[in-house]
């Protein structure tokens, strides 16, 4: 250890920063060693700090103060962001570095988040899909159901009509066996044929004629019985048509524009 | 102070009504600058709130290392500001035991300061005003009056000699 300072002055001329070279040096490496000369010299400051309270008297603009608790209430917050000293600036730099978005625990928590999003995203839009065919289904069966409720409301309103004529077909001698009947209602211009016949021989089909009382014969249906089962229909008929007479023709398959095969079933209107 | 470590924000408020204006003072005496004089001084208070640990009441009074840091920093940004005048100056240990926790006691000790230097020779004063108020060291003294650097140095023993017993006195005065 070299030598203590030789005048106390030495630490007050150290601590007004007045020394220099080789005294500085003597006394930093004296004070390194020293507990009681590193004492000395924190007097020193000390005592040369008064110096401060020389300097004309200036107070400092009230916005000081309220940037300081502005940025202490700030730091309390854990959000330092206001004020302009270094540290301010070191710490918005700190924030700005730990605010990436995809970075530490955000992106632990966002990425499997995101991932199950995309994931419920998908499966949401197949069943929205799959809803929308169900919707379209049920649609389609809502208007057959409602086609078929007005077709029984009209077939109901059509027998229970006192307009609506019944006429029995009776078969004709040498011809295929059976029995039909005719409901007509030229108010309502509709038709139903009922009946059961024999099946109609190969590469033939039955048809239903409607003979009015002027005019062609009008084709009222094509049909080709199946054994032990009943034939029915509805159709609308022309309008104005008087019927004299309905009779059921054998035809070529698929029927004829006119009748042009022997009359199986007559029956007069 | 054990307030401020309790985050007592009150406490910080009242610590600065106290002590703001002798520090805003010396700083801008120092530099001469409002704008940075006020933001070292906040930034000083922002430090103590912090680190409130950084102070040791036992080794000195609060004002006093609140000085010694005000004159560090501000001498530290006038260097920055010149840097062929030398390198920074450190926070180091500092221990003032004069009372001037009130605003009666500052004004006391404030006559006191004043005093000792008025009655110092001229070129005392103004030796030790170059070497505290701007940083100056005996040779920058020298080379700014012109005055040999012996002289200087004989100058500024004599008016810290001068000083310490004026404000020894005072310091004896308060114990």
């Amino acid at each position: 250890m070299n030598a203590h300072p030789t005048r106390e002055e030495d630490f007050d001329l150290y601590a007004l920063g007045a020394l220099e070279g080789d005294e500085k040096q003597a006394i930093e490496t004296h004070i390194a060693q020293c507990a009681d000369c590193a004492h000395k010299l924190a007097a020193a400051r000390g005592r040369m700090a008064l110096l401060s309270l020389a300097a004309p008297r200036v107070e400092p603009s009230s916005a000081v103060k309220r940037r300081l608790l502005a940025q202490v209430r700030a730091d309390t917050e854990g959000d330092v962001r206001i004020g302009t000293s270094p540290v301010n600036s070191r710490a918005m730099q700190s924030r700005v570095r730990g605010s990436g978005f995809f970075t530490g625990w955000r992106t632990a928590i966002l990425v499997p988040a995101l991932t199950v999003l995309v994931i419920a995203t998908a499966w949401l839009w197949n069943q929205n899909r799959l809803l929308n065919i169900e919707v379209a289904h049920l649609g389609d069966m809502v208007k057959t159901q409602q086609r078929g409720l007005v077709a029984m409301r009209d077939a109901v309103d059509f027998m229970e009509s006192h307009d609506t004529v019944t006429v029995a077909l009776a078969p004709q001698p040498g011809q295929p066996q059976g029995a039909a009947h005719v409901m007509y209602n030229t108010k309502m211009g509709m038709l139903m044929y009922e009946g059961e016949i024999a099946p109609a021989p190969a590469a033939k089909s039955y048809e239903l004629w409607v003979i009015p009382t002027d005019g062609k014969p009008i084709n009222a249906g094509v049909f080709n019985p199946v054994t032990g089962r009943a034939d029915h229909w509805m159709m609308k008929m022309p309008p104005g048509v008087a019927p004299r007479m309905f009779a059921v023709t054998l035809e070529p398959q698929g029927g004829m524009p006119q009748p042009t095969g022997p009359m199986i079933l007559i029956g007069h209107a | 102070m054990e307030r401020i470590a309790q985050r007592d924000q009150t406490a910080l408020a009242a610590l600065y009504d106290r002590y703001a204006g002798m520090l805003s003072s010396v700083l801008n005496r120092i530099l001469r600058d409002t704008q940075a004089a006020e933001e070292i001084l906040q930034d000083i208070f922002f430090q103590l709130w912090r680190n409130p640990s950084r102070f040791d009441a036992a080794r000195g009074s609060l004002p006093g290392w609140l000085m010694v840091i005000a004159r560090n920093r501000a001498i530290s940004r006038l260097r920055h500001r010149n840097p062929a005048a030398g390198g920074e100056l450190s926070e180091a240990a500092a221990v003032s035991t004069v009372n001037i926790e009130t605003a009666a006691a500052q004004q006391q000790l404030i006559g006191r300061v004043k005093g000792a230097l008025e009655n110092l020779p001229a070129e005392q004063r103004a030796a030790i005003e170059l070497a505290y108020f701007e940083g100056m060291s005996h040779s920058e003294i020298a080379q700014r009056t012109g005055d040999p650097l012996g002289t200087v140095k004989t100058r500024l023993r004599s008016a810290v000699e001068s000083l310490k017993r004026a404000l020894h006195a005072q310091a004896a005065s308060n114990r």
